[in-house]
């Protein structure tokens, strides 16, 4: 049956980032729909920019998509022009102007960055369509289930939480807060980001 | 069919426009701001069921738009020892619902020389909002209490009466919040290790923080919370305050 929806709400997806001590975790679903009917249970939403640095896109799946190709594009070239990887905070700022760019023709999707700065401190920020950023200490959600991850992050974050404990939390956060979503779910993926490196972890759904 | 005069690049132009023929209704009718009967209230209310005890909670935030017209007014509603309604929604449906209930409380204290049970009360509630399917009661409702025999009990509700008994449930503006803390925290359903059994004293603090919670992302929700526990010796009330802001 069709039905109307808001163009935002048409793939389905949920992303949530969250910062622990000198680590920082970013999850997403798995699902990809089109309205009710689902048409991938893989369709990962977070992506790598460098060992320290991930990107996790929520909204309409072709702006995702382009928007990811686009940010890894322009990360390559900083990197061939200064030699150097772009901090969290200089990507965020080259997200935000990204997104506004295209103000009166936006891309439907509302990005979650999440990253570790040169003295290994985390750093996640999130932005609405049209680039507006947000900078918190603690965690940032994005999707078509914003209201449930709030909850849920509300009561089960801790400031300074091992990677282990930061797994184990964002993970519950994730599953909890889709389960009560019929556009975001059928499973997720979580990617730990320490000093050391990135654990990828995929998360078993319902 | 008019010629509106455009100006293009290329010099001025005449540019038709169409009229769009509706057959029902015009479009300017459409859009045009009409009058609603409802007005959202504002709130939250939940209801979680224990092995021999019910516990039953609300918000006292009643708001309109982004005002708050009190911070001091009860969701709650003591049918009897045993049974408590909490509703959220639109005020004047959700104080004329109550004094129904009320009312057929006494008819049937009257008729039958008994208190009415919680199952009956559940199914009484469905029938009065059913009664106004082509009106709707502006009430989300959860009804907890103790069963025949003495179970926790909880039923949850939409406007138009459909119910079902759940272990847990909640409703009003902050519904999309609290419930799947719950299921976090209550059902354990995400969770692998072994699902502990809760005491009263344990949901009422699980009820704390998630009013806590919900308080802090929803605007509607906030200022106290009053928790009804509702066990074999009657309903407890307690007062509970949470952020004005």
């Amino acid at each position: 049956a069709e039905f109307a929806m808001s163009i935002m709400e048409y793939s389905g997806g949920a992303v949530l980032a969250m910062t622990g001590r000198n680590c920082v975790a970013i999850a997403s679903d798995t699902r990809l729909g089109s309205q009710a009917q689902t048409q991938s249970t893989d369709f990962e939403k977070c992506f790598r920019i460098t060992d320290k640095l991930y990107v996790g896109l929520a909204g309409l799946a072709t702006d995702v998509l382009t928007l990811s190709a686009q940010l890894d594009f322009k990360h390559r070239m900083y990197r061939l022009r200064e030699n150097r990887d772009m901090t969290p905070k200089t990507f965020s700022a080259m997200l935000s102007n990204a997104l506004y760019a295209k103000r009166f023709g936006p891309y439907f999707c509302e990005p979650v960055v999440a990253g570790l700065n040169a003295d290994g401190s985390p750093f996640v920020t999130c932005m609405d369509l049209i680039g507006a950023p947000v900078d918190t200490d603690d965690f940032c959600v994005s999707g078509t289930c914003t209201e449930n991850m709030y909850a849920l992050c509300e009561s089960l974050y801790r400031p300074d939480m091992e990677p282990d404990d930061l797994f184990e939390t964002i993970s519950q956060c994730l599953l909890s807060a889709v389960d009560r979503d019929a556009l975001s779910g059928w499973g997720g993926v979580v990617h730990v980001i320490t000093a050391e490196g990135v654990t990828t972890r995929r998360l078993k759904g319902r | 069919m008019a010629q509106l005069p455009m100006w293009t690049s290329e010099g001025p132009a005449l540019v038709k426009t169409m009229e769009v023929e509706s057959e029902s209704v015009s479009n300017a009718a459409m859009q045009a701001p009409r009058w609603s009967p409802y007005d959202f209230n504002g709130g939250t209310t939940i209801a979680i069921a224990g092995e021999d005890f019910c516990v039953v909670a609300g918000d006292t935030r009643l708001s309109t738009g982004y005002s708050i017209l009190s911070r001091n007014v009860s969701k709650l509603l003591k049918l009897s020892d045993q049974t408590v309604l909490a509703s959220a929604g639109c005020l004047a449906d959700i104080t004329q619902l109550h004094q129904r209930l009320q009312a057929h409380m006494q008819f049937y204290r009257q008729r039958h020389g008994g208190i009415m049970g919680t199952t009956s009360m559940a199914q009484l509630l469905s029938n009065t909002l059913y009664g106004r399917r082509f009106f709707p009661c502006y009430a989300f409702n959860v009804l907890g209490g103790l069963d025949a025999e003495g179970k926790g009990a909880v039923y949850s509700y939409d406007a138009i009466g459909s119910f079902e008994r759940v272990p847990y449930s909640a409703s009003g503006s902050g519904q999309s919040l609290m419930i799947p803390l719950l299921d976090n925290l209550v059902q354990f359903k995400t969770r692998t290790d072994p699902k502990p059994v809760l005491a009263a004293t344990d949901v009422v603090s699980l009820v704390k923080d998630a009013f806590i919670t919900a308080g802090e992302r929803d605007i509607y929700t906030g200022d106290q919370i009053e928790i009804a526990v509702i066990t074999s010796e009657g309903v407890a009330v307690e007062v509970f305050a949470l952020k004005a802001d």
